[in-house]
């Protein structure tokens, strides 16, 4: 090993640091051109991470769940009689959906209407979050073996999370969609009641979506839903993004300026679900066009 | 030796950065990484400073959704302008630690956020509350890191200080004026 005197170092120390800052300089400016999140340190330190996360979200959750189920043992009696007429409304609904089913296979076929294709779903446990406080994406259990691939939309019970935005063989990172930017490709939005349509993006705080280009005639209610149109080419149309919680209403001319509560619980889910889902493909013309709104 | 036990406290670190947040959402701003190169710079060790710092930084981008070498900038920035300020101020007392490792964290976050902006990269968290909270987590979880790495490292960092701070002295051998006018 090198010994080297105090003064030695002092005279090489700036020169290290010179080095290093433009090292890292250059990986941040590479990031930063390639749209895509993926590289070769980042899937070797996902893989890496997935066999210390793993244990620790599963030992972390088996404490919680314990926790969990001390407590709500209290209400576990009254929650069962709550459950058990739950159950005898739910049984009606049902007879009157099958009929409504079954009503509606007549009309289509009357209609002549294409039955849309079910996507598969793949469930996936959340392992882990972002270690920066900066940024909110997710890391999943489900890799490239698993068959994830880049770009894939990422759901929950309540609704839509997020796309895929690197995968490793054992691991993905999903970008939430409070992250995506209207210079990005912002999801597309479909109003539930009017069916305008408008670009969904991030507002920089966590779990609040801003709906915009929606014209101001249009009449917008609160909690109303937004669902996906699957115009910008990532995610499937119909899946629900989440409801209005706020409108700053426009005129003839001015749009409307609309804040909606995404669907999915951020901060509490610890399962997702990946849908295997290609979007078709676009046309050539179309393929100049990235985004819904063109970068400045 | 001293820099093997650096350098597990610092993979530890890095693990539990990792890990923490999907146990509990506060842990996110403690800055774990940061405080062991902070540490490893108040040691009056440049060189390793700057590599852990970038090392540290790296492993941290690679599981986040920033930009790859953000952080490893912000850091190794960090571990230079800690050992210079050790260079020149004497810091081994833990309560000037304490402000060392907030001014690290608050300039940190800003270059990291600062670089994201010149990049065209908006980071998602609010800029104030975030570093904020950051600064609170990391400077509380800090001083109590610091207080058991001190008494970790102990014997051998205080001989090294000694060694370093103070030159031995010359054993000169003064003539006392009385004596020598009794002598005569």
């Amino acid at each position: 090993m090198i010994e080297r005197s105090q003064k030695e170092v002092w005279k090489l120390t700036p020169w290290l640091m010179i080095a290093l800052l433009l090292g890292n300089f250059i990986l941040m400016a590479y990031s930063a051109k390639t749209a895509s999140n993926q590289n070769l340190i980042r899937v070797w330190a996902q893989t890496t991470a997935k066999f210390v996360q793993s244990p620790i979200t599963g030992v972390s959750s088996a404490v919680t769940n314990y926790f969990q189920s001390i407590s709500s043992l209290g209400t576990a009696k009254s929650e069962n009689d709550v459950l058990k007429q739950r159950v005898q409304e739910l049984e009606v609904e049902l007879q009157n959906r099958e009929s409504l089913a079954v009503e509606n296979v007549r009309l289509k076929s009357i209609l002549e209407l294409k039955e849309q294709s079910d996507y598969k779903r793949l469930p996936a446990q959340i392992i882990g979050r972002d270690p920066s406080a900066w940024f909110d994406t997710l890391i999943i259990n489900r890799g490239s073996l698993d068959g994830v691939k880049l770009n894939m939309p990422v759901v929950t019970k309540g609704g839509l999370v997020g796309r895929v935005s690197a995968v490793s063989p054992l691991t993905a990172q999903i970008y939430l969609i409070t992250r995506e930017k209207v210079s990005e490709g912002g999801v597309i939005g479909e109003l539930g009641t009017s069916n305008a349509l408008g670009v969904v993006s991030g507002t920089g705080k966590k779990e609040l979506l801003e709906m915009g280009y929606v014209p101001g005639s249009i009449e917008v209610q609160v909690g109303d839903s937004v669902y996906t149109t699957g115009q910008e080419g990532i995610y499937p149309a119909g899946l629900k993004i989440g409801e209005i919680v706020e409108v700053r209403s426009g005129s003839a001319t001015v749009q409307h300026q609309i804040f909606i509560k995404p669907s999915a619980n951020f901060s509490a889910m610890q399962e997702v679900a990946v849908l295997f889902y290609e979007p078709p493909p676009r046309p050539e013309y179309d393929k100049s066009l990235p985004n819904a709104v063109k970068k400045k | 030796m001293e820099q093997l036990k650096i350098t597990v406290a610092l993979i530890i670190a890095i693990l539990l950065q990792w890990t923490l947040r999907n146990v509990a959402e506060p842990f996110v701003y403690i800055d774990f990484p940061l405080i062991i190169v902070v540490y490893a710079a108040l040691q009056r060790n440049a060189i390793k400073a700057l590599f852990y710092g970038t090392f540290a930084g790296i492993a941290v981008d690679a599981l986040s959704g920033g930009l790859l070498g953000a952080n490893g900038f912000s850091k190794t920035l960090i571990a230079y302008i800690v050992s210079e300020i050790v260079r020149r101020v004497y810091l081994d007392n833990l309560l000037l630690k304490i402000p060392v490792i907030a001014g690290a964290c608050l300039l940190n976050n800003v270059v990291y956020y600062g670089m994201h902006r010149l990049l065209g990269q908006e980071p998602t968290g609010e800029f104030v509350p975030t570093i904020a909270y950051t600064i609170i987590g990391t400077t509380v979880v800090g001083t109590i890191i610091y207080l058991i790495l001190d008494s970790f490292f102990a014997e051998s960092v205080i001989k090294r200080r000694k060694r370093e701070m103070f030159a031995p002295r010359r054993q000169t051998r003064r003539r006392n004026p009385i004596r020598l006018g009794n002598r005569r």
